[in-house]
């Protein structure tokens, strides 16, 4: 009763840890009644929604130190966890090397939402509209269980999101530069003369009820490389949109490399993006709907890489 | 010439509410508080179809800081409001309709302890079979929602035989049309402060578009004398016909008188969503004939509109439906059946277009299909059938006369968008390089009545005098929800007088003070207030001038009004300035007047006099892979008589098309029996600004005849009616689908891509 008016009007006390360790701590003692929080753009809908209760305890995780900047690590650039999503888009590193990433985040909720969510909880929702891009290319996450620091790839990370209890906390995101940007002098030389036959590609895709501000429907990236003989090099097929945690479909990416891309192994991508996507259905997009869309789109970046 | 900043020259003028728009600085009712001040909230029925067994409050009562715990008993006078028909109880005592019929009302210190009573609220149900469907709301076994039955309103208009006609007919056209339950979505939620004085009189400060009629209703609410309650209903974040009804008013009424406390209520968007108004969801059966040569032979419509529970104006929107899906054109045999129908659904009512919206996108469709049999340019069969100057309106009822329909057609057919139609259909513009992007353009027409039309009080008229601080005082009835009216009222004032705008105080929105000028709906409010400022004119200006004369000792012939006061006319200088005419004059200066919005000389209820011709085009881009529609870019041309403002006016059918778009692309409140699933806008998606980034060129077409004595048409609403035709032609040209259902569903529109099946994108156009 009461659903119809203003919706409770709790106060929530905010913890504000500086060390991982004591995040973990309060997450500990507090339990169930507590939520981790960064921007909390998301939870605020959640709370407006009905769909989850404003809990007792926030456990504010800007303060923590280190994890709000970006810097060049030893394999790749490194992202705190609380680097806003806007920093993120603006980065000039990102929109050099990860361009997908950039235009995910551009296509990111609106501005003033971007400059208060964060990466970090852009990718602990498991929805998020980066997974798709960062999964493009082969982000790993950096987390905290409690005794030390881990470091997985983010495709594991998401398969077992489902499975792992919530408490495990984010800490940063690598972006592993590809090989040929990490070499120097000579190498380089070589490597051009190779890279130079190949065709690299890479898009985004995100597919809403409009053009902004909107909830996905369907999100989608590819990336790789061609030969000369249009024959696949590389690839990173990621799918997600709406409530659906973002996966990579690694199976469909080993039966593409080594084949040469022509009708029929477009129709094969499209055939098992049917197959492999389990999108969920909402009141405003059916699951054929999401599949025919993710199909069409994926199957089109790997027509233009071949024919444009 | 089209309509923007650099034509209109100096009369492109910033609006006076603009600032405090803007910067956020203006105060809305809703913002305002008292102190001290009791909070109101409403329980809701959890259920959207039940029998009330119980309500026990005595808990809620007893919760800290409650003033107050209302119910149907309470209710001091009539339990019921609507505006044409009250039958909605303002708390119910025996059943719930729907799931935003209200039940109990407190008030309490805070809004959380008021929050906190409603849960202690304790209400027995017994839960009834709903009725979602209006079709199966008319079957003879379906449960009664009132006494009359579940059909609210019927209308027919017929006219010679169509089921002979039809066999005459070369080509017969039958289509279905679906319209969604689109929400106004005003930025700002149904809300106001009551505050009970200390001689007895309430004043309402809640948005509303026709003080005097709330006032009517909450009089015959709280048993009261209408002098007992001021209504201030000025300015208002928005409307669209959506708070023209009594929303949270009866409640910060009762709740005020009861515990003698100013009273705040302001609806989150949840309640507003849940207890609002919303655009009738229609079902439009058509079937149109035509002879060879294209002429309409005959034209059958059954219209089926789900009006939710209760009345508020669901009648005169199926009488508007029921003249617009005639609209513009001429038929020899015609056949139209309209019924309005209970449900448990929410509410349907008032909004922007008024069942235009939903009539001219089945009848635009019925055009487009037939001249594409007929191999006729969509156009030319338009012409072919439309009324002319000398014509009857649609319920053959004679109409103020314009060039309108032609004018409008012409300015269509010679435009740049219009003539690209063409060149698309001949393939003579090169494909995009993404071969799976395809582009369409449509365009559709309509005439759309002003007015509340035959049979309703449709009183006008307004006040100007000399206030004693030397303000030009412009006195009216009207509201300012955002649509420009003060800035029309200004400008008017500036160019018909000759006043300065720092001369004019305009005074509108409060019962105590301004004249019943009728609503501020139906398109209807500049054209009254032009009138009225025609028919002051000359008394206002003689009066001014005549005590003016007295006082400088000169004859008023020889002056004149001007910025800052008055002047003679053989030089440009101010002589006596307003305020010291003011504080000079013997007698106050002052004049009124009254009259009715014009009306056609027909019995028939609802018939209009006073119609806007309008058509648009519009270019589309269809995303084959994904089924999403874009628009590219509009034309609007529009037959309303003189641009009274022109950034108003661009306004307004700017305003009007970016709604339409949302009714065709986006927007469906989704129910589910009996509940909203759209609760909120992360769900209920209206247009944002990249979804209407395309260009938008608006030509007015001012011509009206010579012995015209009615001035500017309404353009309030016909902005938002053309579109979704426009679009579904578009989309056909694009697709070569026929769209029969708003808003448009991406599945519908998905194509298997080229490079699946073997074809090259090239050959594809």
């Amino acid at each position: 009763m009461g659903m119809n008016a203003q919706g409770s009007m709790a106060f929530p006390q905010v913890w504000h840890p500086q060390t991982a360790a004591e995040a973990w701590h309060l997450k500990q003692s507090f339990g169930t009644d507590s939520v981790y929080v960064s921007g909390g753009t998301l939870l605020r809908t959640q709370w407006e929604s009905g769909v989850a209760a404003i809990p007792k305890h926030l456990i504010d995780l800007s303060a923590i130190r280190g994890l709000g900047e970006i810097r060049i690590g030893e394999t790749g650039l490194v992202i705190g966890g609380q680097v806003s999503l806007e920093a993120c888009r603006t980065h000039p590193i990102i929109q050099r090397h990860f361009p997908i990433v950039t235009e995910a985040l551009r296509q990111t909720a609106a501005p003033s939402i971007r400059r208060l969510g964060t990466i970090g909880g852009n990718i602990a929702s498991n929805i998020g509209d980066s997974l798709p891009a960062l999964l493009g290319y082969n982000a790993h996450v950096v987390w905290y269980n409690g005794m030390e620091d881990l470091q997985i790839t983010l495709s594991e990370w998401l398969k077992i999101a489902g499975m792992l209890h919530t408490e495990r906390l984010l800490l940063q995101i690598q972006l592993p530069f590809q090989a040929d940007e990490t070499l120097e002098g000579h190498e380089v030389e070589h490597l051009r003369s190779v890279i130079s036959k190949t065709k690299r590609f890479s898009a985004y895709h995100k597919v809403g009820r409009r053009e902004a501000f909107t909830p996905s429907v369907v999100t989608a990236s590819v990336s790789g490389s061609l030969s000369e003989k249009k024959e696949v090099n590389e690839i990173r097929i990621a799918l997600g949109g709406g409530q659906m945690i973002a996966q990579r479909l690694e199976e469909l990416e080993r039966e593409l490399l080594g084949k040469v891309i022509d009708v029929q192994l477009l129709r094969h991508v499209y055939n098992r993006i049917m197959q492999l996507y389990k999108p969920r259905e909402d009141l405003f997009a059916s699951v054929s709907y999401r599949k025919t869309t993710a199909a069409h789109l994926i199957a089109s970046e790997l027509w233009k890489a071949a024919h444009q | 010439m089209l309509l923007n900043r650099e034509n209109s020259g100096s009369r492109w003028r910033i609006r006076p509410d603009g600032a405090g728009k803007v910067t956020g600085g203006l105060v809305y009712l809703t913002d305002m508080t008292a102190q001290p001040m009791l909070y109101g909230l409403v329980l809701r029925s959890e259920h959207p179809h039940a029998r009330i067994i119980s309500i026990q409050t005595e808990r809620a009562k007893q919760h800290k800081g409650v003033h107050a715990v209302l119910t149907h008993r309470d209710i001091p006078g009539l339990n019921a409001f609507g505006i044409a028909h009250p039958d909605q109880p303002v708390l119910c005592a025996d059943t719930v309709l729907y799931v935003g019929d209200a039940l109990v009302a407190v008030a309490a210190e805070s809004m959380e302890l008021a929050q906190e009573a409603l849960e202690l609220v304790e209400i027995e149900y017994e839960v009834l079979e709903i009725l979602e469907d209006p079709e199966k709301a008319l079957l003879a076994d379906a449960p009664q929602l009132h006494k009359g039955g579940n059909a609210m309103h019927r209308t027919a208009f017929a006219r010679g035989d169509v089921d002979e006609a039809f066999k005459q007919c070369a080509i017969v056209v039958e289509e279905t049309y679906y319209t969604p339950r689109q929400m106004h979505t005003y930025m700002e939620t149904e809300g106001g402060l009551f505050v009970p004085g200390e001689d007895g009189r309430l004043t309402v400060y809640s948005p509303t578009q026709h003080g005097f009629m709330d006032r009517m209703q909450l009089a015959r609410i709280l048993a009261v004398s209408l002098e007992q309650i001021r209504i201030v209903s000025s300015p208002i974040g928005g409307s669209f016909g959506g708070k023209d009804e009594l929303n949270v008013q009866p409640y910060g009424a009762l709740l005020a008188i009861q515990t003698g406390r100013a009273i705040k209520m302001h609806n989150s968007r949840q309640e507003s969503v849940r207890a609002g108004l919303k655009r009738h969801p229609m079902r439009m059966a058509m079937k149109t004939g035509v002879d060879a040569a294209g002429r309409l032979l005959a034209h059958q419509v059954d219209i089926l509109s789900d009006t939710g529970p209760y009345s508020t104006l669901g009648a005169e929107v199926l009488n508007f439906a029921t003249e617009h899906v005639i609209g513009p054109y001429k038929y020899e045999n015609l056949n139209v059946k309209g019924i309005s129908v209970f449900t448990n659904n929410g509410m349907s009512g008032e909004f922007r277009g008024f069942g235009g919206n939903q009539a001219i996108f089945a009848l635009e469709g019925q055009m487009d299909r037939l001249a594409e049999r007929l191999g006729m340019s969509p156009w030319q069969f338009r012409k072919l059938n439309m009324r002319q100057k000398e014509d009857l309106g649609p319920f053959d009822q004679p109409i103020a006369m314009t060039e309108g329909a032609e004018r409008v057609w012409t300015a269509v057919e010679k435009s740049r968008l219009w003539q690209e139609k063409t060149l698309l259909e001949q393939s003579a513009i090169a494909v995009s390089t993404d071969p799976w992007l395809k582009i369409g353009i449509g365009a559709a027409f309509t005439m759309h009545g002003a007015g509340l039309g035959v049979g309703i009080p449709d009183p006008a008229g307004g006040r100007l005098q000399l206030a004693a601080d030397g303000k030009i005082e412009a006195v009216f009835g009207y509201e300012e929800f955002g649509q420009g009216l003060l800035a029309s009222l200004e400008q008017m004032l500036i160019e018909q007088f000759g006043f300065g705008a720092a001369d004019i105080r305009m005074i509108i929105g409060d019962t105590d003070i301004v004249p019943d000028s009728g609503s501020t709906t139906a398109s209807r409010a500049t054209a009254m207030m032009w009138k009225s400022l025609q028919r002051l004119k000359k008394p206002f200006t003689d009066q001014l001038l005549k005590e003016a004369g007295a006082i400088m000792g000169c004859q008023a012939e020889e002056l004149q009004l001007r910025e800052g006061g008055i002047g003679k006319q053989t030089n440009d200088q101010v002589l006596l300035s307003y305020a010291d005419l003011a504080s000079k004059a013997i007698f106050p200066i002052s004049s009124e007047t009254s009259f009715s919005f014009p009306t056609s000389p027909t019995e028939r209820v609802g018939a209009h006099f006073m119609y806007t011709y309008s058509a648009v085009v519009v270019k589309v881009e269809l995303n084959t892979l994904t089924g999403r529609v874009k628009v590219l870019q509009q034309y609007h041309a529009v037959a309303a008589g003189p641009v009274i403002n022109p950034q108003g006016y661009l306004g307004q059918i700017e305003g009007g098309s970016s709604m339409a778009l949302g009714f065709t692309l986006l927007e469906d409140a989704v129910m589910d029996k009996g509940h909203y699933m759209t609760r909120n806008l992360d769900t209920y998606l209206i247009p944002t600004i990249a979804d209407q980034l395309g260009l938008v060129e608006v030509e007015p077409i001012e011509h009206l005849p010579e012995q015209d004595e009615y001035g500017p048409r309404g353009i309030g609403e016909v902005g938002s009616v053309t579109l979704a035709p426009a679009i579904a032609a578009a989309v056909r040209q694009a697709s070569g689908k026929w769209v029969t259902k708003l808003p448009i569903e991406p599945e519908f529109l998905q194509e298997t891509p080229f490079f699946l099946t073997g074809a090259s994108g090239n050959d594809r156009t």
